[in-house]
Protein backbone atom coordinates (compact mmCIF):
# COMPACT_ATOMS: atom_id res chain seq x y z
CA UNK A 1 0.00 0.00 0.00
CA UNK A 2 1.55 3.26 -1.10
CA UNK A 3 1.97 6.07 1.42
CA UNK A 4 -0.57 8.90 1.00
CA UNK A 5 2.18 11.50 1.28
CA UNK A 6 4.19 9.80 -1.45
CA UNK A 7 4.99 12.23 -4.25
CA UNK A 8 4.00 11.41 -7.80
CA UNK A 9 5.69 13.01 -10.81
CA UNK A 10 2.86 14.83 -12.62
CA UNK A 11 4.78 16.96 -15.13
CA UNK A 12 8.29 16.24 -16.42
CA UNK A 13 10.71 19.17 -16.61
CA UNK A 14 10.35 19.54 -20.38
CA UNK A 15 6.55 19.76 -20.07
CA UNK A 16 6.78 22.40 -17.35
CA UNK A 17 9.22 24.36 -19.49
CA UNK A 18 6.78 24.08 -22.40
CA UNK A 19 3.88 25.29 -20.24
CA UNK A 20 5.68 28.35 -18.90
CA UNK A 21 7.18 29.36 -22.27
CA UNK A 22 3.66 29.10 -23.70
CA UNK A 23 2.34 31.26 -20.85
CA UNK A 24 5.00 33.96 -21.39
CA UNK A 25 4.52 34.01 -25.19
CA UNK A 26 0.72 34.15 -24.82
CA UNK A 27 1.07 37.06 -22.36
CA UNK A 28 3.36 38.86 -24.84
CA UNK A 29 1.03 38.14 -27.77
CA UNK A 30 -2.05 39.39 -25.92
CA UNK A 31 -0.23 42.45 -24.54
CA UNK A 32 1.22 43.45 -27.91
CA UNK A 33 -2.11 43.02 -29.69
CA UNK A 34 -4.55 44.40 -27.12
CA UNK A 35 -2.64 47.22 -25.36
CA UNK A 36 -2.54 49.36 -28.56
CA UNK A 37 -6.35 48.97 -28.72
CA UNK A 38 -6.54 50.34 -25.19
CA UNK A 39 -4.53 53.42 -26.21
CA UNK A 40 -1.02 52.27 -25.19
CA UNK A 41 1.15 53.18 -28.18
CA UNK A 42 4.40 51.32 -28.85
CA UNK A 43 6.17 49.38 -31.61
CA UNK A 44 4.26 46.16 -30.99
CA UNK A 45 4.61 44.29 -34.27
CA UNK A 46 8.19 42.95 -33.96
CA UNK A 47 7.56 41.56 -30.47
CA UNK A 48 4.24 40.09 -31.67
CA UNK A 49 5.55 38.13 -34.64
CA UNK A 50 8.67 36.90 -32.80
CA UNK A 51 6.53 35.70 -29.85
CA UNK A 52 4.14 34.11 -32.36
CA UNK A 53 6.94 32.15 -34.01
CA UNK A 54 8.29 31.02 -30.62
CA UNK A 55 4.77 29.84 -29.72
CA UNK A 56 4.50 28.00 -33.06
CA UNK A 57 7.77 26.12 -32.48
CA UNK A 58 6.85 25.29 -28.87
CA UNK A 59 3.39 24.00 -29.85
CA UNK A 60 4.89 21.84 -32.62
CA UNK A 61 7.40 20.35 -30.15
CA UNK A 62 4.58 19.77 -27.64
CA UNK A 63 2.48 17.96 -30.27
CA UNK A 64 5.40 15.72 -31.31
CA UNK A 65 6.19 14.92 -27.67
CA UNK A 66 2.52 14.27 -26.81
CA UNK A 67 2.05 11.99 -29.82
CA UNK A 68 5.24 9.92 -29.56
CA UNK A 69 6.41 10.10 -25.93
CA UNK A 70 3.18 10.51 -23.96
CA UNK A 71 -0.37 9.13 -23.96
CA UNK A 72 -2.34 11.85 -25.79
CA UNK A 73 -5.60 10.07 -24.95
CA UNK A 74 -5.13 10.87 -21.24
CA UNK A 75 -5.67 14.56 -22.11
CA UNK A 76 -7.73 14.46 -25.30
CA UNK A 77 -10.24 11.61 -24.89
CA UNK A 78 -13.39 12.17 -22.86
CA UNK A 79 -15.06 8.99 -21.53
CA UNK A 80 -17.97 8.11 -19.24
CA UNK A 81 -15.50 7.71 -16.34
CA UNK A 82 -14.75 11.45 -16.59
CA UNK A 83 -18.28 12.17 -15.35
CA UNK A 84 -17.92 9.95 -12.24
CA UNK A 85 -16.39 11.41 -9.06
CA UNK A 86 -12.97 10.07 -7.99
CA UNK A 87 -12.54 8.20 -11.29
CA UNK A 88 -10.59 10.64 -13.43
CA UNK A 89 -7.27 9.47 -14.81
CA UNK A 90 -4.31 11.85 -14.97
CA UNK A 91 -6.59 14.74 -15.97
CA UNK A 92 -10.11 15.61 -14.77
CA UNK A 93 -12.92 16.56 -17.15
CA UNK A 94 -12.56 20.34 -16.52
CA UNK A 95 -8.79 20.04 -17.15
CA UNK A 96 -9.44 18.22 -20.44
CA UNK A 97 -12.01 20.83 -21.50
CA UNK A 98 -9.62 23.65 -20.62
CA UNK A 99 -6.88 22.01 -22.71
CA UNK A 100 -9.32 21.54 -25.61
CA UNK A 101 -10.35 25.21 -25.49
CA UNK A 102 -6.71 26.34 -25.36
CA UNK A 103 -5.85 24.00 -28.25
CA UNK A 104 -8.63 25.57 -30.34
CA UNK A 105 -7.61 29.15 -29.53
CA UNK A 106 -3.87 28.59 -29.98
CA UNK A 107 -4.07 26.51 -33.17
CA UNK A 108 -6.44 28.99 -34.85
CA UNK A 109 -4.20 31.88 -33.74
CA UNK A 110 -1.07 30.14 -35.06
CA UNK A 111 -2.48 29.12 -38.46
CA UNK A 112 -4.08 32.52 -39.12
CA UNK A 113 -1.05 34.33 -37.68
CA UNK A 114 1.30 32.49 -40.04
CA UNK A 115 -0.95 33.41 -42.98
CA UNK A 116 -1.05 37.06 -41.86
CA UNK A 117 2.79 37.24 -41.88
CA UNK A 118 2.46 37.39 -45.68
CA UNK A 119 0.18 40.43 -45.46
CA UNK A 120 2.28 42.37 -42.95
CA UNK A 121 5.76 41.13 -43.89
CA UNK A 122 8.67 39.94 -41.76
CA UNK A 123 12.44 40.01 -42.46
CA UNK A 124 12.39 36.53 -44.06
CA UNK A 125 9.09 36.90 -45.96
CA UNK A 126 8.39 39.84 -48.25
CA UNK A 127 5.18 41.75 -47.57
CA UNK A 128 2.50 41.05 -50.15
CA UNK A 129 -0.95 42.34 -49.18
CA UNK A 130 -2.18 41.43 -52.68
CA UNK A 131 -1.49 37.71 -52.21
CA UNK A 132 -5.16 37.31 -51.24
CA UNK A 133 -8.35 39.28 -51.73
CA UNK A 134 -9.43 41.79 -49.10
CA UNK A 135 -12.35 39.52 -48.24
CA UNK A 136 -9.99 36.57 -47.66
CA UNK A 137 -7.67 38.67 -45.46
CA UNK A 138 -10.80 39.83 -43.61
CA UNK A 139 -11.87 36.27 -42.80
CA UNK A 140 -8.33 35.29 -41.72
CA UNK A 141 -8.11 38.40 -39.50
CA UNK A 142 -11.57 37.70 -38.09
CA UNK A 143 -10.50 34.18 -37.02
CA UNK A 144 -7.24 35.59 -35.56
CA UNK A 145 -9.24 38.18 -33.60
CA UNK A 146 -11.71 35.57 -32.32
CA UNK A 147 -8.79 33.40 -31.14
CA UNK A 148 -7.43 36.42 -29.26
CA UNK A 149 -10.81 37.14 -27.66
CA UNK A 150 -11.19 33.47 -26.63
CA UNK A 151 -7.67 33.65 -25.16
CA UNK A 152 -8.60 36.67 -23.02
CA UNK A 153 -11.51 34.66 -21.59
CA UNK A 154 -9.36 31.55 -21.08
CA UNK A 155 -6.50 33.42 -19.37
CA UNK A 156 -8.91 34.74 -16.73
CA UNK A 157 -10.54 31.34 -16.10
CA UNK A 158 -7.25 29.39 -16.24
CA UNK A 159 -5.45 31.70 -13.80
CA UNK A 160 -8.46 31.72 -11.45
CA UNK A 161 -8.59 27.91 -11.23
CA UNK A 162 -4.80 27.79 -10.93
CA UNK A 163 -4.75 29.96 -7.81
CA UNK A 164 -7.85 28.56 -6.05
CA UNK A 165 -6.64 27.11 -2.70
CA UNK A 166 -8.18 23.65 -3.35
CA UNK A 167 -6.58 23.47 -6.80
CA UNK A 168 -3.20 24.87 -5.84
CA UNK A 169 -1.55 21.43 -5.74
CA UNK A 170 -1.93 21.35 -9.54
CA UNK A 171 -0.19 24.74 -9.81
CA UNK A 172 2.61 23.52 -7.52
CA UNK A 173 2.95 20.43 -9.73
CA UNK A 174 3.37 22.73 -12.73
CA UNK A 175 6.25 24.45 -10.87
CA UNK A 176 7.99 21.57 -9.06
CA UNK A 177 6.67 18.65 -11.13
CA UNK A 178 5.29 16.75 -8.13
CA UNK A 179 1.94 16.18 -6.43
CA UNK A 180 1.14 13.83 -3.53
CA UNK A 181 -1.16 10.81 -3.73
CA UNK A 182 -3.34 12.41 -1.01
CA UNK A 183 -3.80 15.50 -3.20
CA UNK A 184 -4.77 13.37 -6.20
CA UNK A 185 -7.13 11.04 -4.33
CA UNK A 186 -10.27 13.28 -4.12
CA UNK A 187 -10.67 13.46 -7.89
CA UNK A 188 -8.41 10.85 -9.47
CA UNK A 189 -8.27 7.08 -9.73
CA UNK A 190 -4.70 6.48 -8.54
CA UNK A 191 -4.35 3.23 -10.50
CA UNK A 192 -5.19 5.08 -13.71
CA UNK A 193 -2.76 7.86 -12.79
CA UNK A 194 -0.01 5.29 -12.23
CA UNK A 195 -0.71 3.77 -15.66
CA UNK A 196 -0.54 7.27 -17.15
CA UNK A 197 -4.16 7.07 -18.45
CA UNK B 1 -22.46 46.97 -30.13
CA UNK B 2 -20.89 45.74 -33.37
CA UNK B 3 -19.76 42.15 -33.90
CA UNK B 4 -17.53 42.84 -36.92
CA UNK B 5 -15.23 45.54 -38.32
CA UNK B 6 -15.93 46.47 -41.91
CA UNK B 7 -13.99 48.20 -44.69
CA UNK B 8 -14.43 48.68 -48.43
CA UNK B 9 -12.62 47.15 -51.38
CA UNK B 10 -11.41 49.05 -54.47
CA UNK B 11 -14.91 48.78 -55.98
CA UNK B 12 -16.60 50.20 -52.93
CA UNK B 13 -18.06 46.89 -51.81
CA UNK B 14 -18.21 46.30 -48.07
CA UNK B 15 -15.78 43.64 -46.78
CA UNK B 16 -15.17 42.21 -43.31
CA UNK B 17 -11.93 43.47 -41.75
CA UNK B 18 -12.08 41.43 -38.53
CA UNK B 19 -13.93 41.14 -35.23
CA UNK B 20 -15.24 44.31 -33.62
CA UNK B 21 -13.17 45.41 -30.63
CA UNK B 22 -16.48 46.02 -28.86
CA UNK B 23 -16.16 42.29 -28.12
CA UNK B 24 -13.01 42.75 -26.01
CA UNK B 25 -14.92 43.84 -22.87
CA UNK B 26 -17.42 41.03 -23.59
CA UNK B 27 -14.61 38.43 -23.49
CA UNK B 28 -13.23 39.99 -20.31
CA UNK B 29 -16.57 40.17 -18.49
CA UNK B 30 -17.51 36.66 -19.64
CA UNK B 31 -14.37 35.43 -17.87
CA UNK B 32 -15.26 37.45 -14.77
CA UNK B 33 -18.81 36.01 -14.89
CA UNK B 34 -17.48 32.43 -14.90
CA UNK B 35 -15.23 33.25 -11.94
CA UNK B 36 -18.03 34.89 -9.93
CA UNK B 37 -20.42 32.05 -10.86
CA UNK B 38 -17.92 29.46 -9.65
CA UNK B 39 -17.25 31.37 -6.42
CA UNK B 40 -21.00 31.40 -5.69
CA UNK B 41 -21.33 27.68 -6.52
CA UNK B 42 -18.30 26.93 -4.33
CA UNK B 43 -19.71 28.91 -1.39
CA UNK B 44 -23.12 27.20 -1.69
CA UNK B 45 -21.53 23.75 -1.90
CA UNK B 46 -19.37 24.44 1.15
CA UNK B 47 -22.40 25.76 3.03
CA UNK B 48 -24.35 22.58 2.21
CA UNK B 49 -21.39 20.40 3.27
CA UNK B 50 -21.08 22.29 6.60
CA UNK B 51 -24.84 21.84 7.18
CA UNK B 52 -24.58 18.06 6.53
CA UNK B 53 -21.79 17.79 9.10
CA UNK B 54 -24.04 19.56 11.59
Amino acid sequence: MANESQKVLRHAGVDRLFHWITAVTMALLLATSLLPLLGVRFAWYAVHWVAGLVLTVIILLHMVRALFWQKPGSMLLISAADFSPHRAGKYTLPQKLMHLAWALAVLVAIVTGLLLLRKAGVPFLERDPYARTLAAWGVITLLHDLAALLSVFLVLVHVYFGILPEKRAYLRAMVTGFITRAELKPEHDLEKVERGD
Amino acid sequence: MNLLRFGHDAYGAQVVNGASWDLLPVAFWAGVAVIVGHLIYRALRRGAADKDRG
